[in-house]
């Protein structure tokens, strides 16, 4: 069986999207032999060029613009290279291909993902009820859309305070100041509202895993970062073996029936035996290739399940395995450039 | 929580937590102190190992000792 694989976000930049990690860990179960379709936004995505591992590039629409010209995108890749599954991995694709999964499904592709109600829980309005739901705890928090909201939520979690965007950024503020300069900078790149939340004591680790849809796990590891760019993504991190941490990921799945990917980010405060949820991301994260490094394929397990192929149980992974992020550089003709630019394909 | 059992422990005194991704190092001392408290020794056992061991008196040894269950402790590892 060959299968024709699509993954998005193969910007693997200073800020990289998960999906170059995601076609590694396919490429790697041989027993799939698997062709991988990368879905880009932009002619000068790296994984555009990276042969050895994206086998053939398309630019997409963005999934902002209608959803009858992204879905025909993906049927004309369909007719013209063929494109079985699809595993979207940015946010901001999310909500359309939840919602056309089905349409999808119809039309010959297939995808893994949460089911709309799912995928809602990643919400932080939703995360105390989550937490509480798993057995974990979660810092409080304030919903913020204006300045006196701002000083007022101030007063209520105290100093200092995370200051976080919906979906990207997080800032600590020790003073009122900072957090009104947070804010103002929350809100001029990423728009209202601005989420304001108790700071609380522990070491971030964070879980990647994905349930099967039937409240199994199709594998899970726990890692701590170890070292983090300016941006706050990984550049090194180990794995770890938390038992309640990872028992609060496979409470996730049982409870919820979570069908898909998803990373649980949590600080764990070991003096005081306790951890906090501090966000669900209903996708991988850019470092998911490091479970695959460590013999736990999950990506491979999802594509697995979709096509009732036997899904590797995975009971076990060895704790203190680094992850290297390393930038390197290669050099092509202008060829490949030239067809993404005038045909959209490589 | 009782975390020394799942330290791994190397001979040249490198220690990795897996509970919680930190990674210590020791000197000969502290790593026969570990070793021995990972057997499940006493106190006065591992003061007498350590004057069997190193070529120190009691008071230091057993000052030495304590200082370091009590750093243990502090990281709560003990």
């Amino acid at each position: 069986m060959e299968l024709k694989i699509g993954i998005s976000g193969i910007n693997a930049v200073d800020n990289p999207g998960p999906g170059v990690g995601v076609a590694k860990s396919i490429k790697e179960d041989r027993e799939l032999s698997a062709k991988i379709v990368g879905l880009s936004y932009d002619a000068m995505e790296p994984g555009n060029y990276m042969k050895w591992i994206i086998d053939k590039s398309y630019i997409l629409p963005y999934p902002s613009t209608d959803h009858k010209t992204y879905l025909n995108r993906l049927y004309y890749i369909r007719e013209n290279y063929g494109l079985d599954f699809v595993l979207p991995v940015l946010d901001a694709e999310l909500p359309l291909y939840l919602k056309y999964q089905k349409e999808l499904e119809k039309n010959g592709i297939k995808t893994f993902l949460p089911t709309l109600e799912q995928f809602k829980l990643r919400g932080k309005d939703k995360l105390e009820e989550v937490a509480k739901n798993i057995g974990i705890e979660t810092p409080k928090s304030e919903v913020v859309n204006s300045y006196d909201e701002l000083v007022k939520a101030v007063e209520k979690l105290g100093l200092p305070v995370m200051v976080k965007g919906v979906f990207y950024k997080a800032y600590r503020a020790y003073t009122v100041q900072e957090a009104v300069s947070f804010f103002n900078k929350i809100v001029a790149e990423w728009g209202y509202p601005v989420i304001l939340q108790q700071v609380v004591s522990g070491e971030e680790m964070n879980v990647v895993a994905a349930g099967d849809g039937e409240g199994n796990s199709l594998g899970m590891i726990a890692i701590k970062k170890m070292w983090i760019t300016e941006l706050g993504k990984i550049w090194t991190g180990i794995t770890i073996k938390n038992e309640e941490l990872l028992n609060s990921a496979k409470r996730f799945i049982e409870i919820y029936g979570w069908k898909g990917a998803f990373e649980l980010e949590c600080i764990v405060d070991l003096n005081n035996n306790k951890i906090y949820l501090i966000e669900i991301n209903p996708r991988f994260p850019a470092w998911s290739y490091f479970s695959t490094g460590v013999g736990v394929n999950i990506a491979s397990n999802i594509v697995r399940k979709a096509f009732d192929l036997p899904v590797k149980e995975y009971r076990d992974y060895p704790a203190g395995k680094l992850y290297i992020r390393y930038t390197d550089d290669f050099v092509v003709g202008i060829e490949t450039f030239q067809k993404l630019i005038t045909l959209g394909e490589n | 929580m009782n975390r020394l059992h799942q330290l791994a422990v190397n001979d040249e005194g490198f220690i990795f937590d897996p509970l919680t991704g930190e990674s210590f190092t020791v000197n000969r001392t502290g790593l026969f102190i570990i070793n021995r408290l990972k057997e499940g020794k006493k106190e006065e056992e591992i003061l007498q190992g350590l004057l069997d061991e190193f070529n120190v008196s009691k008071e230091v040894a057993e000052r030495d000792l304590i200082d370091f269950l009590e750093k243990l402790k502090s990281y709560r590892i003990i």
